[in-house]
């Protein structure tokens, strides 16, 4: 009797929970594993293809494209962000006066919608009387505008964008990480002689490495994903020049703007979700294993 | 070199390395704050000076801004959209996620390990825009994809790292309180809700202010579910909407107004709770 009585009372207790996760979480993959292999357009016939749509996407430039465009945009922004969060910590873990408050500067900008910010640095980069190239121009920077979302830089803007949210969020991880290194080892290499940089390159790296490991994981997995800023900045433009794996899968799965050349295919759409995830996972295995591998050798 | 020009040659170098330290700094501050500054700066400007103008601050401040940017456009509705959507998925993942966490951390009972190991496993397999479709349709056969229902139900299921952080804030209250509230004879469910609840009060503050924060600035989900009821938007995707100006060319002064007006809320809830965010994030690391 009273064995039934708890388990309904943990039933009960795990019940919300489990259900949206089957539901909203499952499910949906279950769904996707099924339509790849259909052809269907979200309404009317489903069709069973086969592999036709794996045959489709190794020939799909457009996904290709988005594939590189990824690679450059996760690869610029971890290179941007990483060092610089890091070094960002390091200095703020220091202890004087005004740390607490640049701390909380740098950290604000992950508390603002990336959507939002982005709108305002699509308005900031316009071309013509964009606040930026107004500013760089009054101090001589530069001479002509910028065409910040033009062809040719519409990548190293989304990139710098993207850093602007995600450095705050980093350093602060790290911080987490380096205070959990014990202050005395600090204190008696110092008494040794060891100046700043031998601190860094002997403590501070060996110590943080696993943390580090976790942080830089988790850091190519979010910019690998990101995709909001570059949808409100550009779509994807100019002419698929930032057309990442998951905005192109994003077109495919809904109807969106006119002016985009990609229809709703939700059969292929699937096929396409399931490439992106396994190249995302797949990078994600590889860096674990090599980062691993690095740990072994230091 | 005697010993006095070493220590004159250290003190140089450290001074030296203190004022390059001090101007790295001052740049990415200022790296940081001029999205901010330009966004609140031009949102005072006119549509002429915003144009034309080189100066930072607005020659002549135009408040009046604010207020036809609230007229012009739907504001009023976003704002409350925003606010509801926010406020309901925050509760509705704390509850969700403060049941589980209590009942796993509490009672042994088959099948917990898997449920940890899936809560888990969900916070590392990411799959983004790839479950948005399914996610969508099964919203369209409950009908829920008329309201903003669908969206929170959604972020609700997203209570993974809510449940992680609440797990670990339940470790650290004593089972001897809840053992004492059952032998008085209070029920399991009004030991949960009376007793647990009230102390698990700044565990669910800092994560309440996380799960806010993420249905504040959602944009993606809500943008999905508004294609074909504009009147349900959320501040973020309404803003985001004006990039397309619906009547004329929508006017950049007002953009910037009404992305003041969606960011500042929330910037001043961080510099309130400035602590906790910092807390939080720090200990997400290890819990």
């Amino acid at each position: 009797m009273l064995k039934l009585r708890k388990l309904q009372e943990n039933s009960l207790f795990l019940l919300p929970s489990v259900i949206l996760t089957l539901a909203l979480g499952i499910y949906p993959l279950v769904w996707v594993l099924r339509y790849m292999f259909y052809d269907y357009a979200g309404y009317g016939q489903e069709l069973f293809v086969g592999l036709d749509n794996f045959r489709r996407l190794f020939r799909d430039d457009l996904f290709w494209q988005s594939v590189v465009n990824t690679l450059v945009f996760a690869g610029g922004k971890l290179v941007l962000t990483i060092p610089l969060s890091l070094l960002l910590a390091v200095i703020l873990n220091a202890s004087f006066r005004g740390r607490n408050f640049l701390r909380a500067v740098y950290f604000m900008p992950t508390v603002i919608s990336t959507a939002v910010i982005s709108v305002v640095f699509y308005i900031l980069f316009n071309a013509y009387n964009g606040m930026v190239n107004q500013q760089l121009m009054k101090y001589g920077i530069i001479s002509d505008p910028i065409n910040w979302l033009g062809p040719d830089h519409a990548m190293l803007t989304v990139i710098l964008v993207a850093a602007w949210g995600a450095v705050g969020n980093y350093m602060l991880l790290f911080l987490a990480g380096l205070q959990s290194i014990p202050r005395d080892l600090y204190e008696s290499a110092s008494i040794d002689g060891a100046n700043a940089v031998q601190r860094f390159t002997r403590i501070t790296v060996p110590m943080l490495g696993p943390i580090m490991q976790v942080i830089i994981m988790l850091a190519v997995i979010a910019s690998l994903k990101g995709y909001e800023s570059i949808m409100v900045m550009t779509e994807g433009g100019p002419i698929g020049k930032t057309e990442v794996m998951y905005l192109y899968l994003y077109k495919l799965l809904f109807p969106v703007s006119t002016g985009s050349p990609v229809e709703q295919q939700i059969g292929y759409g699937s096929a396409v979700g399931f490439a992106t995830a396994l190249i995302v996972g797949a990078i994600t295995a590889l860096y674990y294993y090599f980062s691993r591998k690095m740990n072994r050798v230091f | 070199m005697n010993q006095q020009a070493i220590g004159a040659g250290k003190s140089y170098a450290k001074w030296i390395s203190r004022v390059l330290i001090g101007l790295f700094l001052l740049a990415v501050t200022i790296l940081t704050l001029f999205p901010l500054v330009m966004m609140i700066a031009g949102s005072l400007k006119s549509s002429s000076e915003l144009m034309s103008g080189t100066g930072i601050l607005p020659v002549k401040w135009q408040f009046a801004n604010y207020a036809e940017a609230w007229k012009q456009t739907n504001f009023a509705r976003f704002t409350w959209n925003s606010t509801f959507l926010s406020t309901v998925s925050t509760v509705g993942t704390l509850l969700v996620a403060a049941m589980a966490a209590y009942v796993t951390d509490r009672r042994d009972f088959p099948g917990k390990k898997l449920y940890v190991a899936v809560q888990a496993s969900t916070l590392f397999v990411s799959v983004g825009a790839v479950v948005l479709r399914p996610q969508y349709d099964l919203m369209v056969i409950l009908h829920l994809n008329t309201s903003l229902w669908g969206v929170i139900l959604i972020l609700i299921s997203a209570h993974a790292s809510t449940y992680f952080i609440l797990s670990s804030f339940f470790k650290s209250i004593p089972r001897e309180l809840d053992e004492a509230a059952m032998i008085d004879g209070s029920g399991f469910i009004r030991t949960f809700f009376k007793v647990m609840l009230p102390l698990l009060a700044p565990g669910l503050g800092v994560a309440g202010l996380f799960a806010f924060r993420h249905g504040w600035n959602e944009y993606i989900l809500p943008l999905v579910f508004t294609m074909t009821s504009p009147e349900l938007q959320t501040l973020t995707v309404g803003l985001a909407n004006l990039r397309y100006g619906s009547s004329a060319a929508m006017q950049t002064h007002l953009m910037l107004a009404g992305a003041c007006l969606s960011v500042l809320p929330m910037l001043l809830v961080y510099i309130i709770a400035n602590k906790s965010f910092m807390q939080m994030t720090a200990g997400s690391l290890k819990g």
